[in-house]
């Protein structure tokens, strides 16, 4: 088995508080593993130790046998990992496929003299993007909104369109924090199955966050779930919703209780 | 009825401190000197009184008709009439015409008593309070002063609700269906959008710009040079400001590197080198980018609102070290250098100010073709996003610092090319010309004009930089000027007189669907 | 919190940057501790002990000005996290005040039996310089209130340039509107003749006599008095602990039933009033006024408060008094020329900027902000 990623002891300190704490986690290639947890369990605080936005205080972050730990968010993207945002964090006033070309970005090669002179080389390249951005516009289900500006697209679609944004970068791993926020069960459902699609027909390894549990159990390989940023489980589905001790942090000590 | 009066007290009091300021700084006697070049003068030979006072009272009329205007605005629909306007009107010009009235009042017994107000007060001489009084002696003056005020208030009442009234919204509607007749005729709309019209305008446009030179006189050549190469200053701050979102407020220390480059190498003290000013051209923009960047590098990783008041800080010290005995041997120090170098094409002198046009121009062409060209490539589209969300901009690859230097060098260059021909034109640099001024005036033409837009960038250096040489009498109020225009553009008009569409709708997001919009940024979720 | 995500930002494992920035501190440091040598153990030093005191002295004094100003920036950045680039000319309009109130007290006649020609300025010095502070810290606080009311509130939730924009707007503006009020020329501060400008009391060192003088007593004691009292209103009253909400959380402390408006006006208010008490100090100790005396100072005082840590009101205090002293004393043992002092002290912006963002304490400022 190819492994993904994988961090060990990863550690985040926030002034006294232990944000994120001694996080092993083992994630093979093509999965599709959740993590969850109650509220500020420090999921987002993991994401952002893994993207470069945080430099963890402990432990090691490897990206298929390479340490990317302490690269700056840029490299760590050109390495392979994209992820989105629990609240969408498109660029708002441009239009959509202009934000899937920002997320071709590091797959493109134009210096500034070739955007200067619009070499040959230049103009091949940006129709080549144009052409990939559109395709992905479709394969989210956005063909021929491309020209709409990105804020004035209604909150599904702005929610696929963060997603064709990190897929535009050919990703290897897909980081989704709360993909489902927000939206109605019919829409949880076409995102379940979207995101199947990702990992069956691109071969990308996706790593969830997740509140909702029938999105998590539906769509999960494999979930881990975090509290008080320490990991106290990890298992298949099934195995995770009978956990006392997934229970007792979801629910509190007297429900898990009540159960046993 | 009494929702109205006390509206109009508040507008009368709003309106008659600002007329207190003007007088104070003796605005009305400038105004007056503008209207005169407005007027034609037979209109005024119709009126008995003196020209002078005429044009003060014909200012001061019309700011007490907008005082009432105001004073009498609709505040609700139901009880909007010509009455409860002309009361507010009046209540408005009352109260402006109180404090007018008293201040004249004030300054003419002042005066009167022989007190030298204008060791306080620069502005205020005995001849101005003449003025401000009318050429009356001090009761009378003031008393009509305050006639006059409290009269044009009340109109301005009653002309506010007939402007507001049927018969002008219909003139109104005219205009506007003609006017989109014009426009939005697909017949002439589709005229414009062919390629050979296209070709043609263009080709029409550089004819006429080839020509300007050739009929305008020396003074108006020196004026369009000047503009000129404020467009040029402003077109490479545009880059820096309105794409890549930098406020850079030491501008004008990559344009004293040009100057001094062409200064120092081309004329004869303090070095005598002498060199050819079209070597030393390309030196001077190589020098400015490379400077840029050295400055870039450290300062590029500040959060954004510092950069501002640290490219303020640099331009200082560049100012100081300039004027100061430290580098006078090597700068020539606050005397600055004389009989810099001058353009030659073909052996013979070319150097006119005519011809200063069109190296200008040609400066300015170089610089619009950089702009077009990346604003639609991968680096603009990079600028674009870091300024929009420069934390997704970073995880989605963008290597912020290098894109933020690319912008920063391109702008420093164009201030270099543009500091070259400042110099080189004047035949002179120094320290002077290089203050902070230099980077507030073309701050303003960017945000004036509309960041990120070309034609926004050349219509605010025209309107900042032109139309004063024109109006020379408010030389001095020009900063002054500037300064409420910048804070009136950032609340009214963010995007600038000539914005390009994207950005107007980035400032204006009344979208319901995005509650968020205005934030520069949402905060990130934390344990 | 926050505090530490910036610092873990910074903290990444040794990049050739941070290799230079060792590298350049390293040999920033060498050349303090040769200059060190220089001034003090090799040979005939270039200035006396009674040259550093009187450097010492002036440092203090603009140090405690610095502060006064810098606590201004501190306020409303850590509310509104905008750099309000008008204070420096509140300032100046505090000034201004305190000029006009001398110079009207000047006019009136106050005779005594062996002074027939004494007027009111010098008969009742503690009044007339009370009567000063209070007018110039009125007249600053009102401008204060009106600027943030006209250039700053409409723009509240724009784009952060928009604001910043506006302020360097509203800065020019004053400055302007003050250069056609009171034209281009210097005033002369007509300090009562207690306080006359150069007079104080002589310290006799080293066979040299150092003046301490009156005017810079007098700065110093009252922004003392001043920053205690401001401390006590930050940390004990309800207004304080509102601003400090505030400054926490705006959309929380709204919901606690604080009115957001109101606390960012009287922030406004009360770095107007300290401005322009600075601003009055100026004039009584440094004697010149005109349109641009904020614009220098106000660049200063934000260099103190960026030392200091933004956002951190003690942190300010100290930023402004380092500020004075390094000002007063640098160049000297840098063996500068005196002329380079504002060049030294832009300098310090840059490198703290550069290498310590946060300031010397840390800054105080939530988390949305940064």
């Amino acid at each position: 088995m190819t492994i993904a990623i994988e961090t060990l002891g990863l550690t985040k300190i926030f002034g006294g508080l232990v944000a994120v704490n001694n996080v092993d986690l083992t994630i093979p290639d093509k999965a599709i593993f959740s993590v969850i947890g109650p509220n500020g369990a420090g999921k987002t605080t993991f994401y952002n130790c893994i993207t470069g936005f945080y430099v963890p205080d402990q432990g090691s972050v490897t990206f298929y046998g390479q340490p990317i730990m302490g690269l700056s968010p840029d490299q760590i993207m050109y390495r392979g990992i994209a992820r989105t945002y629990q609240n969408i964090r498109l660029f708002p006033s441009m239009t959509a496929i202009e934000n899937i070309l920002v997320g071709a970005h590091s797959r493109l090669t134009t210096n500034l003299i070739d955007a200067i002179v619009h070499t040959p080389r230049f103009r091949e390249e940006e129709a080549r993007a144009l052409d990939e951005a559109k395709r992905l516009l479709k394969f989210v289900g956005l063909a021929g909104q491309g020209d709409r500006v990105a804020r004035n697209l209604p909150y599904g679609a702005q929610r696929r369109l963060e997603i064709a944004r990190a897929l535009a970068s050919k990703p290897k791993l897909l980081l989704l924090d709360e993909p489902t926020a927000g939206m109605n069960p019919n829409e949880t459902t076409e995102m379940i199955h979207f995101i199947r699609n990702l990992r069956d027909e691109l071969g990308i390894t996706i790593l969830l966050i997740e509140h909702d549990m029938r999105m998590v159990m539906g769509v999960s390989d494999r979930i881990a779930v975090l509290d008080y940023g320490s990991k106290i489980a990890e298992g298949s589905p099934a195995e995770i919703q009978h956990n006392p001790r997934v229970i007792e942090a979801y629910l509190g000590r007297n429900a898990s209780e009540a159960q046993n | 009825m009494n929702k109205q009066i006390a509206n109009g007290l508040r507008v009368g009091l709003t309106f008659g401190i600002v007329n207190i300021f003007l007088f104070l700084i003796k605005f009305p006697v400038i105004a007056g000197t503008i209207i005169k070049k407005i007027i034609p003068n037979f209109i005024v030979a119709l009126f008995p009184i003196n020209p002078d006072i005429l044009d003060i009272l014909i200012f001061i009329g019309l700011i007490g008709i907008w005082a009432g205007a105001s004073g009498g605005r609709k505040l609700d629909e139901k009880s909007d009439n010509w009455l409860t306007s002309f009361v507010g009107g009046a209540a408005a010009g009352l109260v402006n015409a109180l404090l007018i009235g008293a201040l004249v009042f004030i300054l003419g017994s002042l005066t009167d008593a022989h007190v030298k107000i204008n060791a306080y007060l620069a502005a205020i001489l005995p001849a101005v309070v003449k003025l401000f009084l009318l050429d009356q002696n001090t009761l009378n003056g003031s008393l009509t002063q305050f006639v006059f005020s409290f009269v044009a208030g009340a109109l301005g009442g009653v002309l506010g609700f007939a402007f507001r009234g049927q018969w002008f919204a219909s003139l109104k509607n005219k205009w506007n269906a003609a006017w989109a007749s014009l426009t939005e005729n697909p017949q002439i709309k589709k005229t414009f959008a062919r390629p050979i019209a296209r070709i043609a305008l263009s080709a029409l446009g550089i004819a006429f710009l080839l020509f300007i030179p050739q009929i305008a006189g020396k003074y108006w050549n020196y004026t369009i040079g000047t503009v000129g190469i404020y467009v040029l200053l402003g077109l490479g701050l545009n880059i820096v400001v309105g794409f890549a979102g930098l406020l850079d407020l030491g501008y004008v220390a990559f344009f004293a590197i040009g100057a001094y480059t062409v200064a120092l190498l081309t004329a004869p003290n303090p070095h005598h080198l002498m060199w050819n000013f079209w070597t030393t051209l390309p030196i001077g923009v190589v020098l400015a980018a490379a400077a840029g960047i050295l400055l870039g590098i450290p300062v590029l990783r500040m959060r954004g609102d510092y950069l501002a008041i640290v490219t303020l800080g640099f331009g200082e010290i560049i100012r100081i070290l300039a004027t100061s005995d430290l580098l006078t041997s090597f700068t020539g120090g606050p005397r600055g250098v004389t009989a810099i170098g001058q353009p030659t094409l073909f052996g013979k002198p070319f150097s006119s100010d005519t011809d200063f046009v069109y190296i200008i121009f040609i400066g300015i062409a170089i610089a619009i073709f950089i702009t077009i060209q990346l604003r639609s490539s991968r680096i603009g589209r990079a600028w674009e996003a870091m300024r929009e969300d420069e934390t997704v901009a970073q995880a989605m690859g963008i290597n912020t610092l290098s894109h933020k230097l690319m912008a920063f060098a391109i702008g420093a260059a164009l201030a270099g090319l543009g500091g070259v021909l400042f110099a080189s034109r004047n035949q002179f640099t120094g320290p002077e010309d290089h203050n902070l001024m230099v980077s507030i005036n073309v701050l303003s033409v960017v945000i004036v004009g509309g960041m990120g837009s070309i034609p926004g960038v050349i219509a605010g250096a025209f309107a900042l930089k032109g139309l004063p040489e024109i109006l020379r009498e408010v030389q001095d109020y020009r900063i002054l000027i500037f300064g409420a225009l910048l804070v009136a553009m950032m609340i009214w008009r963010p995007e600038g007189l000539w914005p390009t569409a994207r950005r107007s709708m980035e400032l204006h997001s009344a979208d319901p669907e995005d509650p968020e919009s205005g934030e520069a940024k949402t905060s990130e979720d934390k344990p | 919190m926050k505090e530490t995500t910036l610092r873990a930002k910074s903290s990444k494992p040794l990049s050739a940057y941070r290799l230079i920035q060792a590298l350049l501190g390293a040999l920033f440091a060498a050349y303090l501790i040769w200059r060190f040598y220089n001034v003090f153990l090799d040979g005939t030093p270039s200035y006396g002990a009674d040259s550093w005191l009187r450097f010492a002295i002036s440092g203090v004094v603009l140090g405690s000005v610095y502060a006064l100003i810098a606590i201004g920036y501190t306020l409303v950045y850590g509310i509104l996290f905008m750099i309000n680039f008008a204070h420096g000319d509140i300032m100046m309009l505090g000034a201004f005040s305190g000029y006009f109130v001398f110079e009207a007290l000047e006019k009136i006649p106050s005779p005594v039996i062996d002074n027939p020609n004494q007027v009111f300025l010098n008969a009742h010095p503690v009044i007339s310089v009370l009567l000063a502070f209070i007018v110039g810290a009125t007249v600053a606080a009102v401008s204060g209130y009106f600027l943030e009311k006209i250039a700053y509130r409409p723009l509240r939730g724009a784009p952060r340039l928009v604001p910043l924009i506006s302020a360097i707007g509203a800065s020019i503006f004053l400055e302007n509107a003050a250069l056609l009020l009171f034209g281009s020329q210097r005033h002369d501060f007509a300090n009562p003749v207690q306080i006359t400008r150069g007079e104080g009391w002589n310290i006799p060192i080293n066979g040299e006599v150092v003046i301490l003088p009156y005017t810079g007593v007098l700065t110093i004691a009252l922004s003392i008095l001043i920053l205690v009292a401001l401390y006590v209103l930050v940390q004990r009253t309800q207004l304080g602990r509102a601003m400090r909400a505030v400054a926490e959380n705006k959309s929380a402390a709204a919901l606690m039933g604080i009115n957001v408006n109101g606390i960012i006006s009287r922030t406004f208010i009360i770095s107007g009033a300290l401005a322009g008490s600075a601003g009055v100090m100026w004039g009584i100790h440094l004697g010149l006024v005109y349109h641009m005396v904020g614009f220098i100072p106000g660049i200063k005082a934000f260099t103190a408060a960026v030392l200091g840590g933004i956002g951190n009101i003690p942190g300010a205090m100290l930023g402004g008094m380092f500020l004075g002293i390094i000002e007063t004393m640098g160049p000297a043992y840098l063996g500068m020329s005196f002329q380079l002092k504002d060049v030294l002290a832009f300098s310090i912006l840059v490198l703290i900027l550069i290498f310590r963002p946060t300031g010397l304490l840390g800054e105080v400022l939530s988390e949305e902000k940064v």
